[in-house]
């Protein structure tokens, strides 16, 4: 009976891990899991209680903090073999979930990349479209404006103020890649960060 | 010119050495796992271990205790770079267990860094040669 309860007490912690390692392949989470389940039973040496598994498992970590080594170290060794802008951009969206930073880096990596390509596409497109591509400065009220960068079917026309003219090519490249640029950066050093952290955290 | 109270001054004093004693161990954890990965390596050099194995010997040989968790991605990330290799095996346990093998260019690399450590050890060895002299 006790044994019982120890062992649903461990597929119950295994199972967490698994929910928490969801964007690896499964042929790894099912790796990682099976030598898991093989630590905690050689740890409670054929006795399954339920404070002996927990015993077991406290010693291993949180299953939050269990698929963060495994993730980090992962994602590291993948960014590090090949530093692409993609490669850089999946590892961050798979530590998204894991941390409050990696939210934060999530966020901000999308957020950058999606601002540099509005700026290359509306560059890339003002040769074809010179009226509907720019960056129109669009009056909100009698104080305030708003800026609306990109390619439309509509242009503003007269309400509004178009700021570069034939500028926005060489700009919206530069401005672009010199964006883009920063985002990589700021994904490469995210994910040393959350290796590092990782690591630190319950050394 | 001191006008705090002696108990304020105790607690400062208290206080100050328990923030030396943090920074020495903050160090001396530093300095471990930078021996780390070699001494997992190390434990290897005899024959094939399973993951608690590793971790017993390492706390045990080099008084290095881990997380026990951070021990399965250092080693997958040792096989991903080709230092050693995995199998399951069928133990009397009744359960499978995974045991580590340190692959040829995994003896190569620890011999390398063992050496490379020695060098290292004796260097610093000989600079606190004096230290040992004067604290005796």
């Amino acid at each position: 009976m006790t044994r019982d309860a120890g062992m649903a007490h461990l597929d119950t912690y295994l199972d967490q891990v698994r929910r928490y390692l969801k964007p690896l392949p499964k042929s790894e989470i099912d790796e990682v899991v099976a030598e898991l389940r093989s630590h905690v039973l050689d740890k409670v040496a054929g006795q399954p209680t339920p404070n002996q598994v927990e015993a077991a498992i406290e010693a291993l970590g949180s299953p939050r903090e269990v698929a963060r080594f495994n993730l980090t170290e992962r994602v590291s060794a993948e960014v590090e073999e090949d530093r692409s802008p993609l490669t850089v951009l999946r590892g961050i969206v798979r530590l998204a979930g894991l941390s409050l930073y990696g939210a934060f880096a999530g966020l901000v990596s999308f957020t950058g990349y999606g601002i540099a390509a509005s700026f290359l596409i509306a560059a890339a497109v003002k040769p074809f479209a010179r009226g509907r591509a720019g960056l129109w400065r669009l009056p909100d009220g009698t104080d305030s404006f708003s800026l609306t960068l990109g390619v439309t079917d509509h242009p503003p026309g007269h309400q509004g103020q178009e700021l570069l003219g034939w500028w926005l090519i060489p700009i919206g490249i530069a401005v672009g890649l010199g964006l883009g640029w920063l985002t990589w950066r700021f994904g490469l050093f995210s994910v040393r960060l959350m290796r590092r952290s990782a690591r630190r955290g319950r050394a | 010119m001191n006008s705090k109270p002696p108990d304020d001054r105790r607690d400062e004093a208290r206080r100050k050495i328990v923030g030396r004693a943090q920074e020495l161990g903050k160090w001396e954890t530093e300095v471990r796992k930078g021996g780390l990965g070699l001494a997992v390596l190390a434990i290897l050099w005899p024959g094939r271990l399973y993951g608690l194995e590793i971790l017993r010997r390492l706390d045990s040989d080099a008084g290095m205790s881990i997380p026990e968790g951070t021990i399965y991605p250092l080693l997958s990330r040792m096989k991903a770079e080709g230092l050693v290799d995995s199998e399951w095996v069928e133990s009397d346990a009744g359960h499978p267990r995974k045991y580590y093998r340190l692959t040829d260019p995994g003896r190569e690399r620890v011999r390398e860094m063992a050496q490379s450590w020695r060098a290292f050890a004796q260097g610093l060895e000989r600079l606190l040669a004096p230290i040992d002299g004067e604290s005796q």
